[in-house]
């Protein structure tokens, strides 16, 4: 299968990820960004490592919490139905969306039907795969970010770095200038402390006066039509607690079956991601506010987003990437992202999860370079808290991505745009080459002989490498030889032995 | 009569139940792989308290151990040394009558209005708030919130100051034993919030820094250890 034919109105993320390799090589060469990043990193793999101190039982977690989410999975559409049985039961109004386009639609009409200007976000990467803010800045909604590091992001005009750690490119100087750029009467300090303070003073006077909350979900838990939200800050809390609407969005994946397979997610989720034994907070909302309560919102929705994650559904093999709680340890653990940083991939979710995520949600054709940028040294699947098998699947979508266009099964957007004919003959040479024995043995031969010819300058490999020279004769050949010594040799000893026999 | 959006939403949901479920006809549910949990070890009762307590004052929570007629003393002393005058608590709750017993240099008022009408008082003239809880979890050091009516939600948030009642008595071991013992799959309330100690965030540089948007402070009042 060619491309396909792409929506002009795809995600922007779609032409930043095109960009891939140029985003590299810049930020590549930033030393700074690269020093936070390391930085970072390394502070985050030593939180998850001290969190696991028992062997046995990561392990037990992660092979039940690997089941759980592939039951769930089995039983996707009967537990979005049951989900939103429960839910509209509870109160809680659900909306539907197959595509980013809609689902900002459907909360810009919520938005509007309440009158409502100004809007205060808690922590959602599903709201930066849908752009929700620039959608709402569009339409005179203002739209803020809360979370301290979503909020310096935004600041900064800039998107998250990392899926729980959205500032983690900028250090605190960094974010200091930012913070005297942009806030008026901010008396320039590199504390913490200081910065904090400042962050929060502004953002408790936006939720003292937003007229709408937008979240995230953590888990959605069909059996009793509940949102969960994982948090540390509070603004999770603020944003479903002060103002009178409150807008949830996710993706259709989110949904667990019982209560009870929360606790185990919710250990690996805060564990894997930064250490913690737990949040600090665990918010878990069931209805709007009941007859006599003095707080909470008046009205509660969730929009329940696909995005090309039916997509990955559909094939048993590329569903598993819909196991994923988005707790971050495999980029954590990723050689190449501690390195390029999170920008550069371009898309919403970065790192390892991002390459087997993102060519669902922006077709290949936009990110057949993503699969490509990995060693497969293996660590994002040995860290995954729902043994996702990431190197696996990396793999699979390399094939997609070159897939040849005679190939009648459509596996997804834009398989087989990656692939390139002069690849592809050299690859069935050397098929053909490695099938039969005479072509492989007398390429071989004239390979070794003219090897004087080879260049010395081969491309981008030699840039940073010296070029490989081919051995004066084939490993075959020095077999062949060295096996013709040993049996004369033996030989030899044979008959020594024989004359001093008796 | 429905609008446009709401048209819209049917159909994505049509479309996109339909795919799912094509994709998973006749899978066989009965034939799932059993889900082994991890089996903890066992702790008593004061190994409990003493992990609950532990979890708390790591994640930079204060706890006091006390008896029930030291509420309104105890508070008192905690409020002074912060120089605290006003406290919003619930009605009904355990402790409420005993807030007419605080020191008389403590203003106690009782959280009985709408928040909508007043987020001005409570975001800027409300510097401590004292609430009950319904549980407590030893493995996590966190305490159950089961906010109602008499005990709004965001009493617990927005102050900076938050002090908690928690009993000893209902210390569970986990979230799981917890959420099975007490049948919260058949009675949530509108919401539930485990807190494990003040607001925080690391997002500047990975520094902790406690008070990003909720309580600066936790403190946390055990009975019965």
């Amino acid at each position: 299968m060619a491309a396909e034919q792409f929506d002009p109105n795809e995600s922007k993320y779609a032409a930043s990820a095109r960009a891939f390799r140029d985003n590299v090589s810049r930020d590549l060469g930033n030393d700074e960004l690269r020093d936070n990043f390391r930085g970072a990193m390394d502070y985050l793999m030593d939180k998850r490592t001290k969190a696991f101190v028992d062997g046995d039982e990561l392990e037990t977690l992660r092979e039940q919490c690997k089941l759980i989410k592939q039951r769930c999975l089995l039983k996707l559409p009967h537990l979005l139905e049951q989900l939103e049985e429960n839910l509209q039961a509870n109160g809680i109004q659900v909306h539907w969306a197959e595509t980013i386009t809609d689902a900002n639609d459907i909360i810009a009409q919520l938005i509007t039907e309440k009158n409502g200007k100004t809007v205060v976000k808690g922590k959602s990467m599903v709201s930066e795969e849908t752009a929700l803010n620039d959608y709402l800045e569009e339409r005179d909604i203002e739209c803020l970010e809360s979370d301290m590091g979503e909020y310096i992001v935004q600041l900064a005009n800039e998107h998250p770095s990392h899926i729980i750690m959205p500032a983690i490119h900028q250090n605190k100087k960094q974010v200091a200038d930012l913070f005297a750029d942009n806030i008026e009467g901010f008396k320039h300090t590199t504390d913490v402390d200081a910065l904090i303070g400042e962050g929060r003073r502004v953002l408790r006077e936006k939720f003292c006066n937003a007229d709408v909350g937008i979240t995230g979900v953590n888990f959605a838990v069909a059996e009793t039509g509940t949102l969960c939200l994982v948090e540390n800050e509070g603004n999770g809390r603020m944003c479903t607690t002060v103002p009178d609407l409150h807008i949830a969005i996710t993706g259709i994946e989110k949904v667990v079956e019982f209560l009870d397979d929360v606790p185990p997610l919710l250990s690996l989720l805060t564990r894997s991601a930064t250490g913690q034994l737990i949040s600090t907070y665990f918010n878990m909302i069931s209805h709007p506010r009941q007859n006599d309560e003095k707080d909470g919102p008046q009205e509660v929705h969730l929009v329940l987003l696909d995005n090309g994650r039916s997509q990955a559904f559909a094939d048993e093999e590329l569903r598993q990437t819909l196991q994923c709680i988005r707790c971050g340890a495999c980029m954590n653990h990723c050689p190449v992202y501690t390195r390029i940083g999170g920008h550069a991939y371009g898309t919403v979710y970065p790192g390892p999860i991002g390459k087997i995520i993102s060519p669902h949600m922006l077709g290949l054709e936009a990110t057949n370079n993503l699969p490509t940028a990995s060693s497969l040294c293996g660590a994002c699947g040995e860290v995954c808290p729902v043994k996702i098998p990431i190197p696996k699947l990396l793999l699979r979508l390399r094939k997609e991505s070159v897939k040849p266009a005679n190939d009648e099964t459509t596996v997804m957007k834009g398989e087989g745009s990656g692939r390139k004919k002069i690849e592809a003959v050299i690859w069935q040479g050397w098929s053909l080459m490695h099938k039969y024995a005479l072509i492989y043995n007398t390429s071989m031969w004239f390979a070794t002989r003219l090897r004087k010819l080879m260049p010395k300058k081969v491309g981008v490999w030699t840039s940073v490498r010296t070029a490989p020279k081919l051995a004066p004769k084939t490993l075959h050949e020095k077999i062949k030889a060295r096996n013709k010594t040993r049996s004369a040799q033996q030989q030899n000893t044979i008959a020594t032995q024989n004359i001093g026999g008796k | 009569m429905s609008t446009d959006y709401q048209i819209k939403s049917n159909a994505a949901r049509s479309s996109i139940i339909n795919k799912l479920k094509k994709e998973v006809a006749g899978a066989d549910y009965d034939k799932l792989p059993e889900e082994l949990s991890y089996q903890y070890q066992q702790l008593s009762k004061t190994q409990q308290v003493e992990q609950f307590i532990g979890h708390l004052e790591a994640n930079h929570a204060q706890v006091i151990k006390l008896e029930k007629q030291q509420i309104p003393q105890v508070v008192s002393e905690q409020l002074k040394q912060r120089g605290i005058r006003t406290l919003l608590y619930g009605m009904q709750a355990p402790h409420s009558a005993q807030m007419a017993e605080l020191d008389s240099y403590i203003h106690a008022e009782v959280f009985d209005f709408n928040l909508a009408e007043n987020k001005e008082k409570l975001f800027n003239q409300t510097p401590a708030g004292i609430t009950s809880s319904r549980a407590a979890i030893a493995a996590t050091g966190s305490i159950v919130l089961w906010p109602t009516e008499t005990e709004p939600r965001s009493l617990s948030l927005v102050p900076p100051v938050h002090m908690v009642i928690v009993d000893a008595e209902q210390l569970y071991a986990n979230f799981s034993s917890l959420i099975r013992e007490q049948q919260w799959q058949d009675n949530l309330p509108t919401n539930a919030i485990l807190i494990s100690g003040p607001s925080k965030t690391a997002d500047i540089q990975q520094t902790l820094a406690y008070g990003a948007h909720g309580p600066k402070e936790l403190l946390v009042l055990l009975l019965n250890a």
